[in-house]
């Protein structure tokens, strides 16, 4: 230790010290082109989005995995993907913990398997509001409060796991 | 070799090391505490075309059409129809969002910022895995510098004299800030 700390280095100290650079160097290499994020699928079974909204209630609380391709990406944070439907006009958004999974935008368009338990809310006006002028500020846009009408029922996936091909 | 000796050693050398973090986070730091104002890891624009417009029902024969109108040979990546007059065509750093009745395009192309991008996700430990026992060294290092800082110098500009003072106001900032501003939830 006090040998290490001396002033004078030997051979052997810069080879250590360069290897331990290059090994962290490796990791970070290796960790950097992995595809899948958070926790492994465990589900075999893929679920149908459109199954999900013909019958919410019947899905609310339950796991499921589901596969389509990723139409929206958080960003602000990589905190959730919107997944398109097997049904045109439709999509489900895949919604994580903060910091816990960061989707890049990169991956927008490519196809993800996700899994996660559904929620079935009821949205307020003023939460709605809420959400669509962060959503507005996100994208430098606008948002018209007047073309919220009422209540909406919004339907995510909360999950902790993805994979992305 | 007496404690002060291995004192100002340790101090160094684990500067030395600790350098290359400390500016990632650092400089990711101040990114990220300001991303209400701006986005801290990519550049996204946003740019409007028009084109004619397109008249096609189902998806393939409107992004066959979208495709040929904006002259695009690359297919991409997928199409989505979020509603029956707009269709989205993805591609690795551009969304091209095309409303059908009237042809106007809005392209938002992202990318990385470069090494501001791959700074936020170390500071955010977004790899996850080994990433986290590194930055647990690191923290570990920063908590060890703090500590033989303090006992580099002796006399009246080390611990016992100035040095008491200035990590005592260093103490103090964030306690009566929290009292001050944030208080107890």
């Amino acid at each position: 230790m006090a040998r290490f700390l001396s002033e004078d280095w030997t051979p052997m100290n810069r080879a250590l010290a360069i290897a331990l650079t290059l090994s962290l160097a490796l990791v970070a290499s290796v960790e950097a082109d992995t595809k899948k994020y958070g926790t492994p699928l465990t589900l075999k079974d893929t679920t149908k989005v459109s199954a999900i909204f013909a019958a919410p209630a019947t899905f609310d609380g339950k796991r499921v995995r589901l596969e389509g391709s990723i139409v929206g990406v958080c960003e602000e944070r990589g905190c959730w993907i919107a997944l398109s439907s097997d049904q045109e006009f439709q999509s489900i958004r895949f919604k994580v913990d903060d910091g816990v999974i960061v989707f890049p935008l990169s991956i927008k368009g490519r196809t993800a398997v996700i899994e996660g338990v559904v929620s079935v809310q009821e949205v307020s006006v003023k939460a709605q509001i809420e959400a669509g002028e962060h959503e507005a500020r996100e994208h430098g846009t606008t948002f018209d409060a007047s073309k919220v009408k009422g209540p909406r029922t919004v339907i995510m996936v909360k999950g902790e796991g993805a994979e992305v091909f | 070799m007496n404690w002060r000796r291995l004192n100002n050693l340790l101090h160094r050398d684990i500067g030395y090391v600790a350098v290359g973090l400390t500016l990632a986070y650092a400089i990711s730091g101040l990114a990220v505490n300001h991303k209400a104002d701006w986005n801290p890891n990519y550049r996204i624009e946003k740019t409007a075309g028009q084109i004619e417009p397109i008249g096609a029902r189902d998806r393939e024969t409107v992004t066959a059409e979208a495709l040929r109108k904006l002259q695009l040979t690359e297919p991409p990546r997928s199409a989505f129809r979020p509603d029956p007059e707009t269709i989205r065509l993805f591609y690795e750093h551009a969304t091209y969002s095309i409303d059908l009745p009237s042809g106007a395009v809005v392209v938002e192309s992202s990318r990385p910022r470069p090494v501001l991008y791959e700074f936020n996700q170390l500071h955010l430990n977004t790899p996850k895995g080994a990433w986290t026992i590194i930055a647990d060294a690191y923290a570990v290092a920063l908590i060890v510098l703090s500590l033989t800082g303090m006992f580099v110098l002796k006399g009246r500009h080390g611990i016992s004299g100035r040095g008491a003072w200035l990590v005592g106001a260093g103490v103090l900032v964030p306690v009566m800030y929290w009292f001050a501003f944030v208080g107890t939830p």
